[in-house]
């Protein structure tokens, strides 16, 4: 019920619409729930046709970060 | 590596469940983390973690998945509405084999009851608006993650043949009701990474502060999961407790805050009732006064209904707080199996027993 789904920002159709690729199909989603714009080529999570978080690529090297340092501890 | 194959990576697995062995060698005693999350479940299930894990570490399954904590006077009053003013009832598909207290909405459909499957709120506004000689009532469940997209509708939908029966939930209220009771026992929270993208991890700061508590707030990738374990380890050793968030990529400390505000402009906070746990104080979300012309328990006068929420011997209120594991249900894959549940835990593919019943594991034999 609470999955989200990783997809890849590929067209924007409006300010309130963007199209998303999940696994390799197309789907459109609502971006009413983000403050933050999107362009082509973020990382998002669908839930139910509305994009609930966009993955932060600086934040997404931390956690690797992190898990290397547990690794290597 | 790219981050995508780092999160899913078997190398990386392994390694963590020889660091979480090793902490759990220098804690020396059984450590009981309790995760409230129906997709961990599911994931920890599919990817066997449990029994790579060493035998004194237990992770159970708290009240996560809001198909199984729905509880059946929901199901019988949207049924009370169908009957009695012919509306359409649209809803998760999740939703169809929900027992209420006599039938689940698939039954009721069965004896002529329009129920529609829908992807989500949206699909039932566009069902609305295509039928507006009827009226259509979204029966949405779910948590933040679901509830924000429903906030979203609620505010900007007029029309006038569509309202929305809210049994949504709240987690962090429903997480302080579990660490208040004194019959279970456990020593850690693995908070569920999709509504913490929209609470963040703020919301969970009461928990090590008021209650001494630890929390790591985790993804849903083998390695995140495993990661979130590592950290509450982590705090038993260092003796501490505090909020850890592993799962930076998409949870942010504030949360998701246009989301946040849609919940907040939407819903009031309500006493809510839980699958066989009864009313639990300030747990749920109702919708506010503002948007009442869209809310169907303002929109039809439901009378009260008497209200059976567990069926022979049905131990989902045990299973919805950890208290007890689905094989110890006399009815789990026996009576109540996936093509015939019993009980709301057998429902969703990510309730405790369904997803036991689906992976069975040795783990869960005592
Ligand atoms: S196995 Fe079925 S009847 Fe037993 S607790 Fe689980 S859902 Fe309820």
């Amino acid at each position: 019920m609470c999955l989200a789904i990783p997809g890849l920002v590929c067209e924007i159709l409006n300010d309130k619409r963007v199209m998303v690729d999940i696994t390799g199909v197309r789907r459109e989603a609502d971006t009413t729930l983000l403050e933050e714009s999107l362009d082509i080529g973020d990382y998002v999570l669908v839930h139910t046709g509305f994009i609930i978080q966009k993955l932060d690529p600086e934040q997404a090297k931390e956690d690797l970060k992190l898990w290397d340092e547990i690794l290597s501890s | 590596m790219s981050s995508k194959a780092a999160f899913q990576s078997k190398e990386l697995s392994d390694k963590l469940i020889l660091k979480i062995r090793e902490l759990m060698k220098q804690l020396n005693r059984e450590i009981h983390i309790q995760h409230v999350c129906g997709t961990h479940e599911y994931a920890i299930m599919k990817h066997g973690l449990r029994s790579l894990l060493p035998e004194n570490l237990v992770v159970s399954a708290g009240v996560g998945c809001p198909v199984c904590v729905s509880s059946a006077q929901d199901v019988d009053e949207v049924l009370w509405i169908a009957d009695n003013h012919n509306v359409i009832i649209a809803t998760f598909g999740d939703m169809m084999r929900v027992p209420g207290s006599k039938e689940s909405l698939y039954q009721a459909q069965g004896r002529g009851v329009d129920v529609r499957i829908v992807y989500g709120v949206s699909d039932a506004i566009k069902l609305a608006e295509q039928t507006p000689d009827r009226d259509v009532l979204f029966f949405s469940v779910g948590f933040e993650t679901t509830s924000c997209v429903t906030a979203a509708e609620v505010i900007r939908t007029t029309l006038p043949n569509f309202s929305i029966y809210s049994s949504h939930k709240l987690v962090p209220p429903a997480m302080e009701l579990l660490l208040q009771r004194d019959d279970l026992e456990f020593q850690g929270f693995l908070a569920p990474g999709h509504v913490s993208t929209i609470i963040g991890a703020k919301p969970y700061d009461f928990i090590p502060e008021k209650y001494n508590f630890p929390v790591a707030v985790a993804g849903f990738e083998p390695v995140d999961i495993l990661v979130g374990i590592y950290a509450l380890l982590k705090q038993f050793n260092e003796n501490t407790s505090r909020v850890d968030n592993m799962y930076k990529r998409y949870v942010r400390y504030e949360g998701n805050v246009a989301a946040l505000k849609a919940l907040e402009e939407a819903y009031v906070v309500s006493d809510a009732r839980w699958r066989g746990l009864g009313v639990w104080p300030d747990t749920g979300h109702e919708i506010a006064d503002k948007y009442s012309h869209i809310d169907a328990k303002k929109k039809y006068e439901i009378p009260e209904l008497e209200v059976t929420d567990l069926h022979g011997g049905c131990i989902c209120d045990e299973i919805l707080v950890g208290k007890s594991k689905p094989h110890q249900c006399k009815l789990f894959n026996k009576a109540c199996r996936p093509d015939h549940p019993i009980g709301a835990c057998m429902v969703s593919h990510e309730g405790t027993c369904n997803v036991a019943a689906t992976y069975e594991e040795i783990i869960w034999e005592d």
